[in-house]
C-alpha cells in the first residue's frame, strides 16, 4: 500500500476556509497550552535552579521575623562556614507602585564572596563596594525602566519610611548579570550599612534586624550539618531560625501559592476540552461529507487500511500544524514575554517538558478526533457510501 | 420585509444534531472556563471589599500599604487613641478604639505544605468593635493575659494542630487553641490572641495598627487630612472597607486580566468553532437556500436568518457554559494574598451578574461567529444555489 499523502492533502484542503478556521482553533489550544505550562515553569523557577551548598538561614517564626544582627558573626564563627550575609527585603517601589521590583540591602563584599555566579555587566564591584548610597540593579531593569550608571533611582519604600518622608534614592554603581538563573536579574541590591545608620540615627523608622542570612558553607562541608548546627544554636531563642537549601527557600513561595498550579491546571484542561470538540466536530463533518468518495475510492478496490489512513491522516495533519504551530509560536515569543513579566515573574521559559506536553496533547488530539471517522469509513458497505448524500 | 420563520433555523439545528452538540459544548467549555475564573474574582472580592465596613476605622502608619508594613509604639497607640475628639466613647467614656499586632506565621497546611498565616493580637475591645462580624462557632474567646488563641473556622479546617484542643508554639511560646470563630471576611482566615501575649512570643516592639469606631457625623475627609498633618502622632486612615479594598488591588487586577485574556483568546478559537459549523450547515443547505431566495424572501432575511442560527448556537452554548461552571459555586480554595503574603481561603462565587455576562459573551461569541456564513448565504445567487444538492 503506497501512503495516500495526496487523498489526505487534498481532502483535508477540499474546504480550505473550514480547514483554516480548525487549524486556528488548535493553534490557539496549544499556544494557550504551552504558555500557561510555562507560566507554571516561572511560578516554580527558582526551586529547579538553587545552588545547594548554599544555605538560607530565616526566622522560624515567619518570614517577616528579623532576626538580631548578631547572629551573623555568631553563625560566621561556624568551622563550615565560609562567608555571610544578609539580605533585607526593602518592600519599596519606584515612582508609583505599579512599578514594583525587589529591592534588598546587603553587605556588598561579603554578597559578591557568597554569589561568584554574579557578574559586573557595567561598572565595577568596586565602586559598589566603595560607595555606601550606591546601588547595583539587574540588566533587566535597565530594560525595564532605562536605567544608567551613575542615575539616582528614587524608592519610596512601604517598610523603612524616612521622617522626612522623601523617598529613599540609590545612585546606581553597576550593572549585573547572573551567570546561572538562580539570581534574578530585576533586582536592586543596596548597603544594608545606609539602611541601618538612618534607622539608628531616627532619620528613619521601620523594624531592625536582618531579613535571611544566606550561608555559603565551606568546600567539602556537608551544607544539612551545618543547618543543624544553626538551628541547635538559637533553638531557646531570642529567635528560632528555620535554615534550608536555597531550593527549599524558594519552595515555601511556591508551596504559599495553594491551588493555583491546580488552577492553572484546571483552565488548561477547559481550553483542550473545548479545542477537542471543535477538531471532533471538523472531523466529522469531512467524513459525512467524503462518503460518496470513500464509496468511490472502495468500489476502485482500495483497502480499508487506506480509507482509514486517509481519515486518521486528515485528523493528524490537521492538529499537527495547528499544535505544531501554537508550539512553535509560544517557544519563539518566549524571550519578548519573558522580559515583559520578568519583574514580577521571573524564571518563565518554555522548557523541554513543555514542548513534550505540547506534542503528545497535539497527538492525542489527532487521534481522538481521527479515529471514530477513520473506523467508521473504513468499515462502511460500498453500497452505503456511494449512496450517502454530502 | 418577510422574515424567515425562526422555527426553520431551529428545527436545522435539531436535524444536525451532533454537530451542534459539538458546537454548543464547545462554547459552553469557553464561556465555564472564562465565567470560572471571574467567579474566583467574585468570590475573593466579596470576602474582601463586601465584608468591609464603613463606620470602622483603620490607622497605619503613614507610607503603610497595609498591617504587616505598619507599625505605631505603645505611647504612639494610646496618644491617637486618648488624643482624638473624633474616636467614638463608650458609655463610660472609654474611647471604642484598639491596638492590633499582626504577624505572617509559617503553618502547615493538614495535608502538608507550609504557608503564611496571620495572627492578629487584639485587645478586648476589638471584640466588642467586631461584635456581630464575628461569631464563636465552638469552644470559647481567648482569656486575656493568658497564652490562649481562637482561630477562625479556615484555619482550624485546613492547618495542623488548629482543633480546639490543640496546642501550637509560635517561636518558642505554646498557646493552647481554646475556640474556634467564623466571620463573613478575611477574619476567618487568621489566628487570634491576646495582643501582649502575642507581642511577647513574637518578640515584637509595638503595635501594627489602630481600629476605632468614629462619631457619627464625623467628616471622614477632614479627619484624614488632620491626622496626615498631625506632628505628633501623623496616621493615614482609612475605612475597613476601603483598606480591605486595597489589599485585594493585585489579586483582584490579576483575575480579571487572567480572565479578560483568556476570554479573548478562547472567544476568537469558539469563533472560528462556531463559524465552521455554520459554514458546513451552509454547504449542507445550498439548496434550500436557493429555495428561499427564489421564493422571495430578501438576501437580508436570509442573513438574518442564517445570524439568528449562529445565535441561538452560542445561547445554547452560554447556557452549557453555565450549567457547566455553576457545580463550582461554593467550592473553596486558597492562596496567598502578595499584597499581605498571608494564605486566604475563599469560595467559587457563581453570582447572577457573572450568569448575565457568561450569557451576553456566548451571544456575542454566536454572532461574531455566524455573521461571515450569514453573509455568504445572503449573497449566494438563487440559480446556482437551487442546482446544488
Amino acid at each position: 500500500m503506497r501512503f495516500p499523502f495526496r487523498l489526505i492533502f487534498q481532502n483535508l484542503f477540499k474546504h480550505p476556509v473550514r480547514t483554516l478556521l480548525t487549524l486556528g482553533s488548535v493553534f490557539i489550544a496549544l499556544f494557550l497550552l504551552c504558555t500557561l505550562s510555562s507560566l507554571l515553569t516561572a511560578l516554580t523557577a527558582g526551586v529547579q535552579n538553587a545552588k545547594s551548598d548554599r544555605i538560607i538561614v530565616q526566622s522560624s517564626v515567619s518570614l517577616f521575623v528579623y532576626l538580631p544582627e548578631s547572629y551573623m558573626p555568631k553563625v560566621k564563627n561556624l568551622p563550615g562556614v565560609q562567608e555571610i550575609c544578609s539580605w533585607n527585603w526593602f518592600g519599596g517601589y519606584y515612582q508609583s507602585e505599579e512599578n514594583f521590583f525587589a529591592q534588598f540591602g546587603t553587605q556588598p563584599e561579603e554578597f559578591f564572596r557568597c554569589y561568584p555566579e554574579i557578574r559586573m555587566r557595567e561598572g565595577t564591584k568596586e565602586a559598589f563596594i566603595g560607595d555606601r548610597s550606591s546601588c547595583i540593579i539587574g540588566r533587566k531593569l535597565v530594560d525595564s525602566y532605562g536605567f544608567k550608571v551613575g542615575d539616582q533611582i528614587p524608592i519610596i519604600s512601604a517598610i523603612f519610611w524616612r521622617g522626612d518622608s522623601q523617598p529613599w534614592s540609590f545612585k546606581v554603581a553597576g550593572i549585573y548579570e547572573s551567570t546561572s538563573p538562580n539570581v534574578d536579574e530585576g533586582t536592586l541590591f543596596f548597603h544594608f550599612d545606609y539602611l541601618r545608620e538612618s534607622l539608628v540615627s531616627g532619620a528613619a523608622t521601620g523594624p531592625e534586624g536582618a531579613g535571611v542570612l544566606v550561608v555559603q558553607t565551606r568546600e567539602g562541608v556537608e551544607p544539612v550539618g551545618v543547618m543543624r548546627e544553626i538551628d541547635e544554636m538559637f533553638a531557646n531563642g531570642p529567635q528560632r531560625t528555620q535554615s534550608g537549601s536555597e531550593s527549599e527557600f524558594q519552595a515555601q513561595f511556591v508551596s504559599m501559592l495553594g491551588n493555583v498550579p491546580f488552577f492553572l491546571g484546571s483552565i488548561g484542561f477547559g481550553v483542550l476540552f473545548a479545542i477537542l470538540l471543535a477538531v471532533v466536530n471538523t472531523m466529522l463533518m469531512a467524513a459525512r461529507e467524503q462518503g460518496k468518495d470513500v464509496g468511490i475510492l472502495k468500489a476502485l478496490g482500495f483497502q480499508r487500511s487506506t480509507i482509514f489512513t486517509i481519515f486518521l491522516g486528515q485528523s493528524m495533519l490537521l492538529a499537527g500544524i495547528g499544535g505544531g504551530l501554537g508550539i512553535l509560536i509560544s517557544k519563539s515569543l518566549e524571550t519578548p514575554f519573558a522580559e515583559a513579566i520578568a519583574t514580577r515573574f521571573p524564571g518563565y521559559a518554555v522548557t523541554t517538558e513543555t514542548l513534550v506536553l505540547g506534542v503528545v496533547t497535539t497527538l492525542a488530539i489527532g487521534v481522538i478526533a481521527g479515529i471514530a471517522p477513520a473506523f467508521r469509513m473504513s468499515n462502511t458497505k460500498v453500497v452505503d457510501a456511494l449512496r450517502s448524500e454530502a | 420585509m418577510a422574515l424567515v420563520p425562526l422555527s426553520y433555523n431551529v428545527r436545522s439545528l435539531f436535524v444536525r444534531w451532533s454537530a451542534t452538540l459539538l458546537t454548543v459544548l464547545g462554547i459552553g467549555a469557553t464561556v465555564a472556563v472564562v465565567a470560572g475564573v471571574l467567579a474566583l474574582q467574585a468570590g475573593f472580592a466579596r470576602l474582601f471589599s463586601e465584608s468591609g465596613r464603613d463606620d470602622l476605622v483603620v490607622f497605619l502608619r503613614p507610607g503603610a500599604n497595609n498591617e504587616g508594613d505598619s507599625s505605631f509604639t505603645r505611647e504612639r497607640a494610646q496618644i491617637l487613641i486618648k488624643s482624638r475628639p473624633e474616636i467614638a466613647t463608650d458609655a463610660s467614656s472609654a474611647p471604642l478604639a484598639s491596638m492590633e499586632c499582626y504577624a505572617a506565621v509559617r503553618r502547615n497546611r493538614v495535608g502538608g505544605g507550609e504557608t503564611n498565616v496571620p495572627i492578629r493580637g487584639i485587645e478586648q475591645r476589638s471584640l466588642d468593635l467586631n461584635a456581630g462580624h464575628v461569631s464563636l462557632l465552638e469552644g470559647r474567646w481567648f482569656a486575656p493575659g493568658n497564652d490562649e488563641v481562637t482561630v477562625g473556622r479556615n484555619i482550624s479546617e485546613k492547618f495542623q494542630d488548629c482543633k480546639v484542643g490543640d496546642v501550637v508554639v509560635f517561636n518558642t511560646t505554646p498557646f493552647k487553641v481554646v475556640g474556634v470563630f467564623d466571620s463573613a471576611g478575611p477574619f476567618a482566615s487568621e489566628v487570634w490572641g491576646d495582643l501582649d501575649r502575642i507581642l511577647e512570643a513574637l518578640e515584637r516592639p509595638g503595635a501594627n495598627r489602630v481600629i476605632a469606631r468614629l462619631k457619627p457625623g464625623v467628616d471622614l475627609a477632614e479627619f484624614r487630612t488632620a491626622l496626615e498633618k498631625d506632628q505628633q502622632t501623623p496616621a493615614k486612615v482609612l475605612t475597613e472597607r476601603e483598606y480591605l479594598t486595597s489589599q485585594t488591588k493585585a489579586l483582584s487586577f490579576m483575575l480579571i486580566g487572567l480572565g479578560v485574556a483568556l476570554g479573548l483568546i478562547m472567544g476568537i478559537a469558539a469563533i472560528m468553532t462556531a463559524t465552521n459549523t455554520m459554514l458546513a450547515a451552509l454547504a449542507a443547505r445550498t439548496h434550500e437556500i436557493g429555495v428561499l431566495l427564489s421564493i422571495g424572501f430578501r438576501p437580508f432575511s436570509v442573513f438574518l436568518s442564517f445570524l439568528f442560527e449562529a445565535t441561538v448556537l452560542g445561547l445554547l452554548g452560554g447556557l452549557a457554559g453555565c450549567v457547566m461552571v455553576l457545580p463550582i459555586n461554593g467550592i473553596e480554595t486558597s492562596t496567598t494574598n502578595f499584597q499581605t503574603f498571608t494564605d486566604v481561603s475563599f469560595g467559587f462565587r457563581v453570582t447572577p451578574d457573572l450568569l448575565v455576562i457568561s450569557v451576553l459573551f456566548s451571544l456575542v461569541l454566536g454572532v461574531c461567529g455566524g455573521a461571515w456564513p450569514a453573509f455568504r448565504a445572503a449573497m449566494m445567487k438563487p440559480t446556482e444555489a437551487l442546482r446544488r444538492r
